[in-house]
């Protein structure tokens, strides 16, 4: 936003259903995808011992986190979009790593 | 922070603190009596006849009971102590197995006095079984899986309370922080108490809503994971972690050494760790090992953790659940199991999360005060008479219902194990009935009296249930002829739940006051307002 805009921000719509949606769906799709990222090109690779637990620890807190603030969207539409589009990214680098990986 | 910001989430802190307030306030109250579900279990079972264990004879009580029951070889255990440190007096060694996997009543053997081996089948859920079922399903009857899951999605939803809460109250953080304004203001009163606690505990209330998240749905995230992210491969991968994956299956008949030999190594490996269980696995084989299961408070682990040897050459096969010998990420799991069940640092940390979880308790209580609070018609600003909404006078009378029928519930069942232990074949049903007879009874009183009566008359009914536990006691020591009995060093039982009973008695005099004295345009009150007797004519 520039100065020579000065007129305030709109408000946030609430959206409730479409952002709560977005937020539980997107949001643990997207958890899962970080997590998998994690398993295959995070540290101590796919095979380190008893990581597959620690991954699966890390979905909670990045899927609760987007829903904790995904109200923060200007509206349901936007949490769609960002979150599909976060969504598209994350999986498409989650395959990146599975091919490189093997 | 933009006050719209806030406003939204002031409206995503009490829908999610709504829906789940409940559910959380029951998981944290049984939860924090779980803490201490070995003394309470002791409480309510006779102290017996004093055998000592005899270690030294566990390889002739193993070898008896495989020539009895061959097919306890595969998998079968060796307690080393009984409860929470054998301190209600030491038990015979015991050989424990199951029939299927989970079995809810595993077989037993011990050495009789005359040397033969006595099998029986043990029928181990009993009160501080129930107090653990409470806390993780909070009381849902029938499949494990339900409760556990639904207890699951409160937890999520819990925590996008904890964010939302903690948006709210951040503008207001530095002003307000750590004030109890106690005045005529009783609603400001009860947010500031709801924040200092809220606020005070949130490290403890993130680690415990993150953690049972998982506990509630880490089925779900599994299969999820296995889909997106394992090809399906996950069973495999899971398998490369085992603790048994180097051990290749050979049925070849062979010695194993003595008990003695495993305890020696393990104390050899690590000096802190303290035994207490044996689990054999192919026993008299080749490929024969043994766990030795125990416990370290110097390190955060799940409540117990052990060493795996091979049983017939003692050497050591794989430390990753070994408090201080683990993997890392092992380790780190680890500690988010502890940081759960405050299974490390001993008795300050047990006493520490006994407390925080009876806050927590009182946190979601008194959330949904503020909730009907909020939402109060007052005569002020309508100018006269009123009555309360629908919603908040059922809102009032399921909290009272639901919360104080849960703490009835529990004390009761703990005081009538004493009474019923001996008398009746199925303790462990009874248990559950005297729980669900008084938490149903109780909802049921608080919607038919209205939340403001049943709010005194079930704090009286928590206030007697709890203080049946000490009068128990008291009674069995003034009275021997009963045949009931107290042991001394379980006083701490009796004297918390005299605490408690004290407390909750304190409350119903000051909720009686309330609903005779207290102001006419609430929920809480007694009399009923003009308008509200129109209404029910």
């Amino acid at each position: 936003m520039t100065a020579a805009t000065p007129r305030a921000r709109p408000p946030i719509r609430p959206d409730w259903w479409s952002k709560s949606l977005a937020g539980t769906l997107l949001g643990f799709t997207l958890a899962i995808a970080i997590s998998g990222l994690f398993a295959w090109a995070g540290p101590g690779g796919p095979g380190a011992l008893n990581k597959i637990q620690f991954n699966m620890w890390m979905v909670a807190p990045v899927w609760l986190g987007v829903v904790s603030f995904c109200f923060l969207f200007r509206s349901g539409l936007r949490a769609w979009l960002w979150l599909g589009g976060a969504n598209l990214l994350a999986y498409a680098a989650l395959h990146a790593a599975r091919t490189l990986a093997q | 922070m933009r006050a719209d910001i806030v406003r939204l989430y002031r409206t995503v802190h009490s829908w999610t603190g709504i829906v789940t307030g409940l559910i959380l306030f029951i998981a944290f109250y049984a939860g924090a009596l779980t803490m201490f579900k070995e003394p309470l279990e002791r409480w309510v079972t006779p102290p017996s006849a004093v055998t000592p264990l005899a270690l030294e004879r566990a390889d002739e009580l193993i070898a008896a009971t495989l020539a009895l029951r061959p097919n306890a070889a595969k998998d079968f255990t060796l307690a080393l102590e009984h409860g929470d440190g054998g301190v209600a007096g030491e038990q015979p060694l015991r050989l424990i197995w199951e029939a299927m996997r989970y079995d809810p009543a595993p077989w037993s053997a011990t050495l009789q006095p005359d040397g033969t081996v006595g099998i029986e089948q043990l029928d181990p859920s009993g009160v501080g079984m129930l107090v653990d079922i409470v806390h993780r399903t909070v009381g849902i009857p029938g499949d494990l899986d339900i409760g556990t899951m639904v207890t699951g999605v409160a937890s999520a939803l819990y925590v996008v309370a904890l964010v939302s809460g903690v948006i709210v109250l951040l503008p207001s953080l530095v002003k307000d922080f750590l004030v109890l304004r106690v005045g005529r203001n009783l609603k400001r009163m009860w947010l500031d108490a709801h924040n200092i606690v809220g606020i005070v505990s949130l490290p403890f209330h993130i680690v415990i809503a993150l953690s049972a998240v998982v506990f509630g749905l880490h089925d779900q995230i599994y299969d999820a994971l296995d889909e997106a992210v394992y090809g399906g491969r996950m069973r495999a991968v899971m398998m490369e972690s085992s603790p048994f994956r180097a051990v290749r299956k050979d049925p070849t008949p062979a010695a194993m050494l003595p008990p003695t030999e495993f305890l020696a190594r393990a104390k050899a490996l690590s000096p802190d760790f303290t035994p207490i269980a044996l689990e054999y696995h192919d026993a008299n084989t080749r490929s024969a090992t043994v766990r030795v299961w125990g416990r370290d408070p110097r390190h955060l682990v799940r409540r117990e953790g052990f060493v795996l040897m091979s049983a017939t050459r003692g050497t050591i096969i794989d430390t990753e659940y070994m408090p201080g010998h683990q993997g890392s990420w092992s380790a780190m799991v680890s500690a988010f199991f502890a940081l759960h069940f405050g299974s490390f640092g001993g008795g300050v940390v047990r006493w520490t999360y006994f407390l925080l979880g009876l806050a927590g308790a009182f946190l979601f209580y008194s959330g949904n005060l503020l909730w009907i609070e909020s939402r109060r018609r007052t005569e002020r600003r309508a100018g006269g008479p009123v009555t309360q909404s629908r919603s908040t006078a059922l809102l009032a009378a399921g909290t009272v219902g639901v919360c104080l029928g849960c703490v009835g519930g529990l004390s009761l069942t703990i005081a009538a194990g004493k009474w019923l232990n001996g008398l009746v074949t199925d303790l462990n049903a009874w248990h559950y009935g005297v729980y669900y007879a008084v938490f149903l009874a109780s909802c049921a009183w608080a919607f038919a009296r209205g939340a403001a009566r049943a709010g005194s008359e079930l704090l009286w009914m928590a206030a007697a249930t709890t203080a049946a536990i000490p009068l128990t006691s008291l009674l069995a020591l003034a009275v021997p002829g009963l045949g009931l009995w107290a042991s001394a060093d379980l006083i701490a039982v009796d004297l918390v739940a005299l605490a408690g009973a004290a407390g909750f008695a304190g409350l119903a005099r000051a909720t009686g006051r309330r609903v005779q004295q207290g102001p006419r345009d609430s929920v809480w009150s007694g009399i009923a307002s003009p308008v509200g007797m129109k209404a029910a004519e």
